[in-house]
């Protein structure tokens, strides 16, 4: 039992803003009150709901692609010491298993959402987040280039392609839906993409990127899934992609979704010469939509290691960049590349990035639909979060930092004629009530009863020199004291969300003899067996009739 | 000046980046004793493996076989240690200024990264001196390594800048992936020398393999050579230039990627 | 810099038209690769089979795989690096020496027309193995093969993989890599991981002495490597933990007989592809799992005095 006394909560779900008041935990939930136990005095402290990341690559084959393939930046990065319960680790872009739970708990993190897992190395997924301490979890599974699926909708049998990515979602024992560079993934397997949402694209003859958009939205929603179809656009990166962003809004009409990472999705121009920042008119559409969430997808400067299931993108960035560069295709159904990069404060392009991610969280006028991201560790590591909170709150902070940019590029943004600055009650909502709710997690993200007691105490006033939200004076999960000082004291194990939605069994006899030709392995060893999940919690659901 | 002479020799490596006179030069001689290094995993005090006399000083005096004794000289920016005996692996890493010198053999790693500097080995080095490490797009952006003996694999591995000059034969891949500075190669290489380079001089003075990626340019004595001859000449270290002695041929490479490197291949007359 | 750009089998199996195996014997060493994956199966691209595929062997000597390839290059011992260089160069149309081409055994003709084939291929892969990787040039050989298939991507489709060696040492790789951030190489003794292959790799730590004591679990060090490091083992405690009693158990101080993997104990292998599949035991053992030993070592270790390694301030970050 805990009892936290004199802190200033902050739980819009509830409606609460800075009101003085006790938070009492029992049992792993927040409770109306509690008789004995611990209390814990957080006067001149802010009490938070635990952060949760609607969007990040932490675990699975892709990451752990590019750990091996950045040795010098290990080497560099934050080193976690073996002891007691703690295990040994690395920081940095790209943290070993056991450091990723001590960093995002080590910053009031508490629900982490892994964004881009393929069936066919789902096993090796769950075998790193069982790895992962602290936080609880959720993967989604990436759809819009498996080709099974693809061949069912291309000859527009939506109600087989539902049942097919039912069953897959069975298998890999994941949360929801993930889709990227939808067609263009497939194309990449032949070295093309697909740049035009209405154009068909290299290996199939009508179906095109919109149809598969539209086609999964229906089936997340038919599925009735927790959390909406999770949506990486084409053409990420480049310029002039306003166009298809906002397109695609209008074809995600009268469903939902969640678009991932929309900074990446919002440049005008139409070359790199002519770049410059389109989150005006991405902002707009957007606020015309009210049936989407997104997630900023903000780059912060410094190194990053991008990562991401879109191949033909990477292996542009490769060649104008020069940097080191990997790919991996999965057969039947994804990919992913990988390019360790810098931005550059001085580089005009990485000028229009960095501004772009913060006038979409200023212009998109509802906090509860825009949440805090980088697509770690694509624009920044999620553990520099607390950076884009100041940039938010502090119009002057945020001033300073943009004459620090080349003229070329603040002629190409808005940022320096926006004065908004966020509230820490917004910022609870970017970082915590709006991804659970969006999620449809709905035990996390506030501090009413009945809530997962996830809990994140910072001081009022950050440290020197340091940003608020950087070192919470407590961290709770689930209930235990995990963090005290800025200090991980106690290592407990997260839960893992999954979904079982539901298929017409029969289904499996369809997909096996497709699996066969497509793959090379036994059908019997494709699904994830449940056992190698630590500590899943299920949600059953039924399909609409 | 401070001296330590070591009194057990470690019978697993010994991690002792303490021996570096940034480190030492405000520290009394109990601290000195005091200091951590690590024995494998064990971490110890530096007096239990060495007597120390002196204090406070940025002059360093190391006697005994420090064959396994790694990053002595690690990030050291001023002073000098001479080491009376052999050093273990990464000496005078990541240093940018100050001098190293030892009378005896060094291993892999002699310089890596470094910026600034010099490292002066008079016996054999490893592999790997002035060079990247693993994974890193560059590896020492200035400074000097000079070595009497030989050394091993990817001397200069993706240097930037700085001069590493060999007496010694080098072994294969001298010069990979070069950005620029300078090799001098005082026996010449195995194999592979300059392979993937971009940018730099490899100079060496007695024929060497080439890769099929460098094709032979022209016959000559570059001007820079005097210049750099007189500067390595003050350091001991005696490159030809007189035209009456010879020439360079000079190879240009790698267009695998495509570089523009070259390769100086002293021809002496007669030969 | 290069990289590795490379897919799993089933893309191999379905798209390429284009195969080549350097410095491996496939035949012999991984004798269903070329049933499986690469040559004979019908590919939802490559309907005819093996009618549609040109396999090219690159190898030092005509071993039964040679029976199975389209082209056969015999190319000098030791001359890898330099093939795969020039090979980087022709593709992009640079300039090549053709006598020191020709010192690698095969002329600038026979590179061009392989350079040719490989930009004109719908769907290419090159499949290494330890011909190249464990001859001289080592990694590098390896860094060329590979740098090579990612330029290739300019022209078209390309992948690359290496033929790992037998045993689970793709899972080895890739559970090392996600809980120290390294594939093998990995020192502990500062209480966090560190890496560097030639200093805490195995053979060159056992040729040098700089270890004190071994573990050695589903390997053979005993029967492989130089004999410095085997005195090496022999010298200190040395324990094997193994299904046979193996050369290297015959030196060590503790031999310890294990259930095998994959027969009597379960776990999850990963395939050269990094795909995990699971073991599924078929026999029963009456010796203990390696993972069974492995956690009642750790029990008694955790007996002892605790080891807690201190951050030390001299060991700054570079």
């Amino acid at each position: 039992m805990l009892r936290i006394t004199g802190g200033r909560v902050y739980d819009p779900a509830n409606g609460v803003d800075g009101v003085v008041k006790d938070l009492c935990i029992e049992d792993g939930r927040v409770v109306k009150n509690v008789e004995s136990g611990r209390t814990i005095n957080a006067s001149g402290m802010m009490v938070f709901p635990g952060g949760v990341d609607v969007h990040t690559h932490v675990a699975g084959g892709a990451l752990n692609f590019a750990r091996g393939l950045v040795p010098e930046n290990q080497r560099v990065a934050r080193k976690f010491l073996h002891g007691g319960d703690r295990r040994s680790g690395i920081g940095g872009m790209t943290p070993t298993t056991f450091a990723t739970g001590y960093l995002y708990a080590g910053m009031g993190w508490t629900t982490v959402n892994e964004a881009a897992v393929p069936v066919l190395s789902a096993k090796h997924t769950h075998e790193e987040l069982h790895d992962t301490p602290i936080v609880d979890k959720s993967c989604l599974l990436l759809m819009a280039n498996n080709e099974i699926v693809l061949d069912l909708l291309e000859a527009g049998d939506l109600e087989r392609a539902r049942h097919v990515v039912a069953w897959m979602i069975s298998a890999a024992k994941v949360y929801g839906v993930k889709a990227v560079n939808p067609g263009g993934v497939a194309a990449w397997k032949w070295g093309k993409n697909a740049s035009a949402l209405h154009e068909s694209f290299e290996g199939y003859s009508s179906l095109t990127p919109a149809k598969i958009v539209s086609g999964l939205a229906q089936i997340v929603d038919d599925l009735q899934l927790p959390h909406p179809l999770h949506l990486h656009c084409n053409n990420l990166g480049v310029p002039g992609n306003v166009a298809t962003t906002i397109e695609t809004m209008q074809l995600l009409e009268g469903r939902r979704a969640h678009l991932a990472h929309l900074q990446f999705h919002a440049y005008g121009g139409d070359s790199w010469t002519t770049m410059r920042s389109g989150a005006a008119a991405v902002a707009e559409a957007f606020n015309a939509h009210p049936n989407l969430t997104t997630d900023a997808g903000a780059v912060l400067f410094g190194d990053a290691v991008t990562i991401t299931a879109d191949g033909p993108w990477q292996h542009l960035l490769y060649q104008l960049t020069g940097r080191k560069w990997g790919n991996l295709d999965v057969e039947n159904e994804t990919g992913c590349g990988i390019v360790p990069y810098v931005y550059k404060d001085h580089n005009i392009v990485n000028a229009v990035q960095w501004a772009v991610g913060l006038e979409l969280l200023l212009l998109i006028d509802d906090p509860w639909r825009v949440f805090l991201t980088t697509d770690h560790p694509n624009g920044g590591c999620f553990w520099r979060y607390p950076e884009i909170v100041q940039l938010l709150m502090d119009v002057d902070f945020r001033k300073e930092q943009i004459k620090k940019l080349p003229a070329a590029a603040r002629e190409r943004i808005v940022l320096a004629d926006l004065d908004r600055q966020y509230s820490l009650y917004e910022i609870a909502i970017i970082t915590s009530a709006g991804p659970a709710r969006s999620l449809g997690l709905s035990r996390k993200g506030h501090l009413g009863a009945g809530a997962d007691a996830d809990v994140a105490i910072y001081p009022e006033q950050p440290d020197e020199g340091g940003f608020l939200f950087s070192y919470p004076r407590y961290v709770i999960k689930a209930g235990a004291v995990v963090v005290e000082e800025g200090d991980v004291t106690a290592v407990t194990e997260g839960r893992e969300f999954i979904v079982q939605p539901g298929y017409d069994s029969g289904i499996a006899d369809f997909i096996r003899p497709l699996f066969e030709q497509a793959y090379t392995m036994s059908f019997e060893n494709y699904p994830v067996e449940i056992e190698r999940l630590k500590r899943p919690e299920q949600i059953t659901l039924r399909p609409a009739e | 000046m401070i001296t330590l002479t070591l009194k057990n020799a470690p019978h697993v490596p010994l991690e002792a980046e303490a021996l570096s006179p940034d480190v030492m030069a405000t520290l009394s001689n109990e601290a000195i004793r005091a200091l951590p290094v690590l024995l494998g995993k064990r971490q110890r005090r530096l007096d239990d493996f060495f007597h120390v006399e002196g204090e406070a000083s940025d002059e360093l005096a190391i006697e005994g076989d420090a064959a396994r004794i790694k990053w002595i000289g690690r990030g050291m920016t001023r002073g000098r240690i001479s080491i009376a005996g052999n050093a273990g692996m990464h000496l005078g890493a990541h240093m940018s200024g100050g001098t190293i010198d030892v009378s005896g053999n060094a291993s892999d790693w002699v310089g890596g990264e470094m910026s600034g500097g010099l490292i002066r080995v008079a016996g054999n080095v490893g592999g790997q001196i002035g060079a990247a490490y693993r994974g890193s797009h560059t590896g020492m952006r200035g400074g000097t390594i000079l070595v009497g003996g030989t050394a091993g694999l990817e001397v200069g591995m993706r240097m930037k800048r700085g001069i590493i000059a060999v007496r010694g034969l080098v072994r294969d891949f001298a010069g990979l992936q070069m950005k620029g500075g300078t090799i001098v190669l005082g026996s010449g290489a195995e194999l592979r020398t300059g392979a993937w380079m971009m940018r730099g001089t490899i100079l060496s003075l007695r024929p060497i393999p080439l890769l099929p990626t460098f094709s032979y340019a022209a016959t000559y004595v570059p001007t820079f050579v005097r210049v750099y001859a007189r500067h390595l000449g003050a350091l001991g270290f005696s490159i030809p230039f007189e035209e009456s002695d010879g020439a360079y041929r000079r190879y240009t490479g790698d267009t695998s990627v495509p570089g523009k490197g070259e390769l100086l291949v002293w021809s002496p007359h007669g030969a | 810099m290069g990289g590795k750009i490379t897919c799993t089998l089933g893309e191999v199996k379905n798209r390429a038209d284009f195969i080549v195996y350097w410095g491996g014997n496939p035949a012999e060493c991984h004798p269903r690769h070329f049933s499986k994956y690469t040559l004979t199966q019908k590919g939802k691209f490559v309907p005819l089979g093996r009618k549609g595929r040109t396999m090219v062997l690159v190898d030092i000597r005509e071993t039964p795989s040679a029976r199975a390839a389209d082209i056969f290059l015999q190319i000098r011992p030791g001359k890898d690096f330099e093939m795969a260089t020039a090979l980087r160069a022709i593709v992009k149309g640079h300039p090549t020496d053709a006598q020191v081409v020709e010192e690698t055994g095969l002329t600038v003709a026979q590179l061009d027309d392989i350079a040719h084939r490989m930009k004109r291929a719908r769907f290419g892969v090159i499949f290494f193995g330890m011909g190249l990787s464990m001859t001289r040039g080592k990694h590098m050989n390896s860094g060329a093969i590979l740098t090579l298939a990612a330029e290739l991507n300019a022209f078209t489709k390309f992948v690359c993989m290496p033929m790992r060696g037998h045993g689970n040492v793709t899972g080895a790789d890739v559970v090392l890599r996600y809980t120290t951030g390294y594939p093998f190489g990995v020192s502990l003794s500062r209480g966090y991981p560190l890496f560097n292959p030639g200093e805490f790799s195995t053979i060159d730590l056992l040729v040098r002495g700089d270890c004190d004591a071994a573990l050695v679990l589903g390997a053979d060090p005993g029967a492989t490597m130089p004999q410095p490091a085997i005195d090496h083992l022999t010298r200190i405690p040395t324990i094997v933990l193994d299904p046979k009693v193996t050369h290297t158990s015959r030196l060590a101080r503790v031999h310890i007989t294990t259930a095998a993997t994959g027969i009597s104990a379960g776990g999850t292998a990963y395939r050269m592809d990094e795909i995990p599949l699971p073991l599924r035991p078929i026999l029963r053992s009456p010796y203990p799992t390696d993972e069974e030993v492995i956690h009642r070592i750790r029990t008694v270790v955790a007996t002892k005095t605790p080891w807690i390694p201190q951050p030390l301030a001299t060991m700054a970050n570079a």
